[in-house]
């Protein structure tokens, strides 16, 4: 108990939030692997108050108010309470932890509610913030485990609702975890000190962060409008984005990409996340990792542009994930693109970029298609000396074969002018199509913009 | 309310009731007789039922067999005590009366073999048995007129019905809603002793308006939402709530009704209003005929709508309860009701997960082309994340898995092949954004071919029946000035079309909203 209270006097002393947090964290130090264990003995049901409120008494000639040293009390003791819980669950039988880990939520529910009352009613200051950070972290890893441990008995009817809701019951205590975090983003969101710098907000971007984290597993990516919408009504009112640890604003960056992403919302989500990618600190691979998982696709369908092996050198995962696709739309392989497709769709589909990725098969017929105009050569020069021209009269039979090679039957006119209509409509190729004649007729300047013919 | 002399177990003539309003002439008891429901397959629930039990058990206390077998469960003889504890009598129910049915719950559960098993701890007592019996068969009097009358079957109940929904829901304000009210409702206002100083939850309902002066106006205003929220028919439904003790686990039905209008939930159901699976079944067959018969679809709507929430009270996962929901689905995209359809296709999802059989494949086709539909990408790549690679080769699934990679890439050529030859009911769903995407391959072609096309190149390949629907498809875009006739026939001048099309083809890809239902 003690050492627990000597690290509150010492970070509270020196107004290190971050240290101060340490104490509320339920993974105990390095050094003291037995601390929590410890911490739990040193005290019983009884006297768990009493002996808190002295120990911080002994421990805080750092002046601070009578009602936020009770504040303060009252979160060691649901601290203490949520490690007796913790320590129960970790001990229970793997088959049989299903309400232990419930419990745990519950108790580090309740923890993060003292806290919460602490800054609301409690004047704690906003120094301190990350005592929640790291109550609200917790929260949504407890909920997962409760969620995940194996259930023992059938619930009753809770809900009146005439169908069931199979995902209501999986994500049970997470989804009330996410109600939580919503309540500690508007704890931070609707401070009303007017010195910023004294404010919560500065406790904004850890609190949405954590919450879109939360969205996106419980697979509500929809709900994440809301906090959007939030942030941006009180944007003026804010500390700005880049004044806040770098860490959150790479995360922050990312998960707006990666919204707008699925949005189709390319162009937005390639500035989005290549904010956070020229952010991400040089060593975080895997995060480096995940911003490129979406950048890519973004830069294919925005730019028309693939990776460089050199870019893709460190991420292996990666390579495996774009190069198959990556050589076939280079080449024009409509086949290959295919089959690629078809062997990454597993991977590409639980990485949603499954869809937009299909979309690359545009840029690899555009590829085959260039092909066919280059392979068409140069009109016969109507006087010596003329800068030579590319024929620009093809017939759609020619296009149809190159898109049948590799394929086992042949794709009649039909449909080679349906995807020659489309090239056309999309702007990658530039021409028309005289269905009387069987005949494209293409641009002489620039048939395929952005390639140089 | 003891106008019931009680002398005997069989009810007092339905003259001595004033309350019985909606009694039919035939002498019928105003409860139900308590019968055994050992089998389900029993006569319609409105004939008269034989009377039980023999005369000879009648009178005597129910602890007597107590004391000739000693082997009772303690739970049992608890169950026999709490019945008789004072603060359980309710004064509307006769203690002969009472008597007589525990004496009949007992017998049977020991008859039955189920004494062990029957939860005596949770058992309502056979007072509350009584009234909920008696709330029941109100219950079903009234929803057996509702139904002739909404069914057509009778026309002056007809405009009674209609008439007595209007006024319900412009009563709100009025003090006539204890006249209104069914018979047995109106009783509870006359409970007294034990119910007076217990507050339920619902009964504030029940009360008439003039009850509420006391209560503030926010008050007063949060009762009337309430009610307006409930539609008039609820009330009807809740009442005899008060006598239903929450139950920790699924409910289990004990109604042998077929049909029953939905309501929806806002109070822990009650057994003797929801139907077994026995009786669902029947229900089925029932409204699969009055649907090939009448397809009278807010009527089966309905229905569907009450036999799904029974299912889902008491907790049915089976291969029936996809049956339910599967024919519902099907009715429900044949009658283009895309929100009912939506929630159907939510529950087969999560059903399809237990392997409980039905068509899968067929509902995780529409599963496809429901979110093409909807334009909704998540979902879509949810889709895609579910499906097995065996799956993925089944006709239906494939079908659909084509007609949205056809769309992703623009190929319309492929996209129509597939529209005119979609299998079960895909093309219900089909054509709601056939449109669409008839709209969009016009804006590609316009295009990309010049100088013009000959209408029946549009005619193929958009998958229209005939030369005459694809003018009239361009007529209805404003685009009569691009076709022209030609030696060789009706030509399309696609490149005089400039971005007429694409216009609207803007216009019809705005973002699909259907939260909205029939």
């Amino acid at each position: 108990m003690e050492s627990v209270f000597q690290c509150f006097q010492r970070g509270y002393g020196n107004g290190d939030g971050y240290a101060l947090s340490d104490t509320l964290s339920p993974i105990p130090p390095e050094s003291q692997p037995d601390r929590l264990n410890n911490f739990f003995r040193s005290t019983n049901f009884a006297n768990v108050k009493r002996d808190f409120k002295q120990a911080l008494l002994r421990n805080s000639e750092v002046g601070m108010s009578e009602e936020e040293y009770n504040g303060w009390v009252e979160v060691y003791v649901a601290y203490w309470k949520a490690v007796g819980e913790l320590l129960a669950a970790d001990a229970a039988p793997k088959s049989n932890s299903k309400a232990a880990w419930t419990k745990t939520y519950d108790a580090w529910k309740e923890l993060t509610s003292v806290l919460h009352r602490g800054y609301s009613n409690h004047g704690f200051p906003s120094w301190t913030l990350p005592c929640l950070y790291v109550a609200g972290k917790f929260l949504r890893i407890f909920a997962i485990k409760a969620d995940e441990a194996t259930p023992t008995s059938m619930s009753a009817v809770t809900s009146f609702g005439d169908d069931l809701n199979p995902d209501a019951e999986k994500n049970e205590k997470l989804e009330d975890a996410a109600r939580q975090l919503n309540r500690i983003f508007n704890l931070c969101l609707s401070d009303r000190e007017p010195n910023l710098a004294l404010s919560r907000k500065w406790g904004i971007y850890y609190t949405t962060n954590l919450l879109l984290k939360t969205y996106f597993k419980l697979n509500q990516i929809g709900l994440s409008k809301n906090i959007l919408n939030a942030i941006r009504a009180y944007k003026g009112d804010m500390p700005l984005l880049d004044k806040f640890p770098a860490s959150q604003q790479v995360t922050y960056k990312y998960y707006i990409g990666v919204i707008c992403f699925l949005e189709e919302n390319y162009v937005e989500a390639e500035n989005n996340l290549t904010e956070a990618w020229n952010k991400c600190h040089k060593d975080a691979i895997r995060n480096k990792e995940l911003i490129l998982t979406y950048l890519i696709p973004c830069h294919l369908l925005t730019t028309h542009t693939l990776p460089t092996l050199a870019l893709l050198s460190p991420y292996p995962r990666l390579q495996k994930l774009f190069l198959p696709l990556s050589r076939c739309i280079k080449k024009g392989d409509l086949s290959g693109f295919d089959t690629a497709l078809v062997a990454g769709e597993d991977e590409f589909v639980k990485r949603r970029i499954y869809l937009t990725l299909e979309r690359g098969r545009d840029i690899a017929l555009r590829n085959l298609l260039r092909k066919v105009f280059i392979a068409g050569g140069f009109e016969e020069p109507k006087e010596p000396g003329a800068a030579s021209v590319r024929k620009t009269r093809i017939p759609v039979a020619e296009f149809g074969a190159a898109i049948s090679i590799g394929s086992k039957e042949t794709m009649d006119n039909d449909e080679v002018e349906c995807l020659l209509a489309n090239m056309i409509y999309k702007n990658l190729m530039k021409g028309y199509i005289a269905r009387d004649r069987a005949t494209v007729v293409l641009s002489k300047g620039g048939a395929f913009p952005g390639t140089g013919v | 309310m003891n106008q019931w002399a009680p002398v005997s177990v069989v009810p007092p003539p339905p003259g001595t009731q004033d309350m019985y309003r909606y009694q039919p002439v035939s002498a019928e008891p105003a409860y139900h007789p308590v019968q055994a429901r050992q089998t389900f397959n029993q006569t319609p629930a409105y004939t008269m039922v034989p009377q039980q039990p023999p005369p000879s058990l009648q009178l005597q206390p129910v602890q007597e067999p107590q004391k000739k077998k000693i082997d009772w469960p303690h739970s049992v003889r608890m169950y026999v005590q709490r019945s008789f504890d004072p603060a359980n009598v309710l004064d509307d129910i006769p203690r002969s009366e009472m008597e007589a049915k525990l004496k009949e719950t007992i017998s049977r559960a020991t008859d039955s073999q189920s004494l062990d098993s029957t939860d005596w701890d949770n058992l309502p007592l056979p007072q509350h048995m009584i009234r909920q019996e008696r709330a029941h068969k109100a219950w079903q009097e009234e929803s057996l007129k509702m139904q002739m009358a909404s069914n057509g079957y009778i026309n002056p109940a007809r405009e009674q019905f209609i008439t007595q929904k209007k006024r319900k829901s412009t009563e709100m304000g009025g003090g006539n809603a204890k006249e209104n009210s069914p018979p047995w409702q109106r009783a509870t206002n006359n409970r007294n002793g034990f119910e007076d100083r217990v507050t339920f939850p619902e009964k504030r309902q029940h009360l008439p308006d003039d009850s509420l002066k006391g209560t503030s106006k926010f008050q007063k205003n949060l009762e009337k939402r309430q009610r307006r929220f409930d539609g008039g028919y609820k009330s009807t439904y809740q009442a005899p709530n008060y006598a239903s003790e929450p139950s920790s686990g699924p409910v289990v039905g004990t109604s042998q009704t077929l049909e029953k209008q939905y309501f929806r939930l806002t109070a822990p159901p009650i057994p003797s209003q929801v139907r077994p699976e026995a009786i669902l079944r029947q229900t089925l067959d029932l409204l699969k005929k009055k649907w090939k018969k009448e397809g009278n679809y807010s009527y089966i709507c309905d229905q569907f709508k009450s036999m799904r929430q029974d299912l889902t009270v008491q907790r049915i996962k089976n291969e029936f309860t996809v049956t339910v929901y599967e024919i519902h689905a099907r009715i429900a995209l044949e009658k283009g009701d895309l929100g009912e359809y939506n929630q159907c296709q939510t529950q087969l999802k999560a059903l399809y997960a237990q392997n409980l059989g039905g068509k899968p494949f067929e509902f995780k086709a529409y599963r496809i082309l429901y979110f093409i539909h909807t334009s909704n990408r998540t979902a879509l790549n949810d889709v895609l994340a579910d499906l097995t690679t065996a799956e993925k080769k089944e006709k239906a699934i494939k079908h659909a898995l084509d007609v949205r990679s056809a769309l992703a890439l623009g190929n319309y050529h492929r996209f129509f092949r597939l529209y005119l030859d979609t299998p079960n009911m895909g093309a219900y769903l089909m054509d709601m954004f056939v449109v669409r995407e008839r709209l969009a391959a016009l804006a590609n072609m316009c295009k990309a071919f010049k100088p013009d096309v000959p209408l029946r190149y549009v005619t193929e390949e958009l998958g229209f029946e005939s030369d005459g629907d694809a003018a009239q498809f361009i007529y209805d875009y404003q685009g009569q000035a691009l076709l022209e006739e030609k030696e060789d026939g009706l030509r399309f001048l696609t490149g005089k079309a400039g971005q007429l099309f694409e216009a609207a083809r803007a216009q019809a890809f705005r973002k699909v909203d259907i939260k909205g239902q029939i």
